[in-house]
């Protein structure tokens, strides 16, 4: 398993982008998400565009000073001709619950494990956007690289988290689930995927 | 950048069975505890999801869009279960957002009042036949109102907009939250009462704490 450093991928020279623009272009690239200034309101594409069938199973957080688990979950195979969701986004919606102390951490590993389809992965790649109340905090950019066939692959991704000043933690505490981001998925530069999340920082112990 | 690929066909993996949605997570046991610091519920099952590990020291919940859209369609079918740590804000149905919008200012409004009573979450044992005042600790921070006795209620306060708007994406509708009777102007009208419902809980908030300063 190897581990890669996200880069921070300033955004600079890259054009900026609308959401409503975007959903005009037949397809979305990275190029593309780089742009974007804000949390999308909506979807970049629906789920039926994972054609590869990327399907993750298993993830896990944790402090890369202390080693400390933050964090870990599963998710078993759901058997054929199983549950369908009542709607296909529930399943690409996330919401953590963190506690003030995890805007201290300066670097979290992400451990994630994901299954693929019967056809090979040329240049699997995520770009993940945090923003607090449309601000960017930061970009992360990673690359999966090659997937085989019908194959179970893990990889851990490396955040390094920006400094924040106690003004904005302040606020990212006092407004909980203000705190959002757009993690964007690509094969061969196209968009395949779009999984959100938003935050929370005021759990207490 | 190299991917270690086990190569290794798709297998069942083994894992116990996801147990049904439990939005009251269980304590860690050997999670040490002070007199002034309830139970916090840091381990369970979500939707779809089994929590193996959770560091209540960073994180508290975590929950999907599949259970927030669960919890909403309670509410829209007022067969809300109270009690079971589920009562949240929910605005997905304009009927909904009403409820909402009162339960977020009965909740600013009961900050207030317990504010007024030197507000302590917890009881305190009574010494000597008299009631005893919690000190505040040097926990006591900013954000109270969101008690931790109250997880599930915090994890669900507001629906995404994502999930409010899947609707219109390319995704099938809520249909069974009968969300296509809402128009446009009046899905408008959602994203800002819920909008207006943030900020009437942030109103409370800051009132809860300059008293505390």
């Amino acid at each position: 398993m190897k581990v890669q450093q996200g880069c921070n991928s300033s955004d600079m020279g890259v054009p900026v982008t609308t959401e409503e623009e975007l959903r005009r272009n037949p397809a979305i690239t990275p190029d593309d998400v780089l742009g974007l200034q804000k949390i999308t309101k909506n979807y970049l594409c629906s789920p039926e565009e994972n054609v590869h069938m990327i399907d993750f199973t298993r993830f896990k957080i944790r402090d890369m000073e202390t080693g400390t688990v933050l964090f870990e979950i599963t998710k078993p195979p759901t058997p054929a001709g199983g549950k369908k969701q009542c709607d296909p986004n529930a399943g690409r919606f996330v919401r953590y619950q963190f506690t003030p102390a995890f805007l201290q951490l300066r670097q979290v590993g992400a451990t994630v494990e994901f299954t693929v389809g019967d056809t090979p992965i040329n240049n699997f790649r995520m770009i993940e956007r945090h923003y607090f109340r449309d601000q960017l905090l930061k970009s992360f950019d990673f690359e999966f690289g090659f997937c085989m066939p019908s194959s179970k692959n893990t990889c851990e991704h490396i955040y390094e988290f920006p400094p924040l000043s106690e003004e904005i933690m302040r606020e990212m505490i006092l407004h909980p689930y203000e705190t959002q981001s757009d993690s964007f998925y690509f094969v061969d530069n196209k968009l395949v995927m779009h999984n959100k999340a938003d935050y929370s920082y005021s759990g207490g112990p | 950048m190299e991917t270690d690929i086990s190569g290794v066909s798709r297998a069942r993996v083994s894992v116990l069975p996801s147990a049904e949605i439990t939005t009251t997570l269980r304590p860690e046991t050997e999670r040490p505890r002070c007199a002034s610091t309830p139970c916090s519920p840091i381990r369970g099952t979500v939707t779809g999801y089994q929590i193996l590990h959770m560091d209540s020291n960073y994180l508290v919940g975590f929950t999907t869009g599949e259970e927030l859209l669960k919890t909403a369609h309670k509410w829209s079918d007022g067969t809300a279960e109270k009690g079971s740590g589920t009562e949240a804000v929910s605005s997905s149905t304009q009927s909904t957002i009403s409820k909402s919008v009162d339960l977020g200012i009965h909740r600013s409004s009961r900050i207030l009042k317990a504010k007024s009573r030197s507000y302590q979450p917890y009881d305190v044992p009574s010494a000597n036949g008299r009631r005893r005042r919690r000190m505040p600790s040097c926990c006591d921070t900013i954000h109270r109102s969101f008690a931790p006795s109250e997880p599930g209620r915090a994890l669900h306060a507001s629906l995404p907009l994502c999930l409010l708007k899947g609707k219109r994406a390319q995704s099938k509708s809520l249909d069974y939250l009968n969300l296509d009777k809402i128009s446009i102007k009046q899905s408008s009208d959602t994203e800002v009462l819920q909008y207006q419902l943030q900020h009437l809980n942030l109103r409370g908030e800051r009132v809860f704490t300059r008293k505390k300063t």
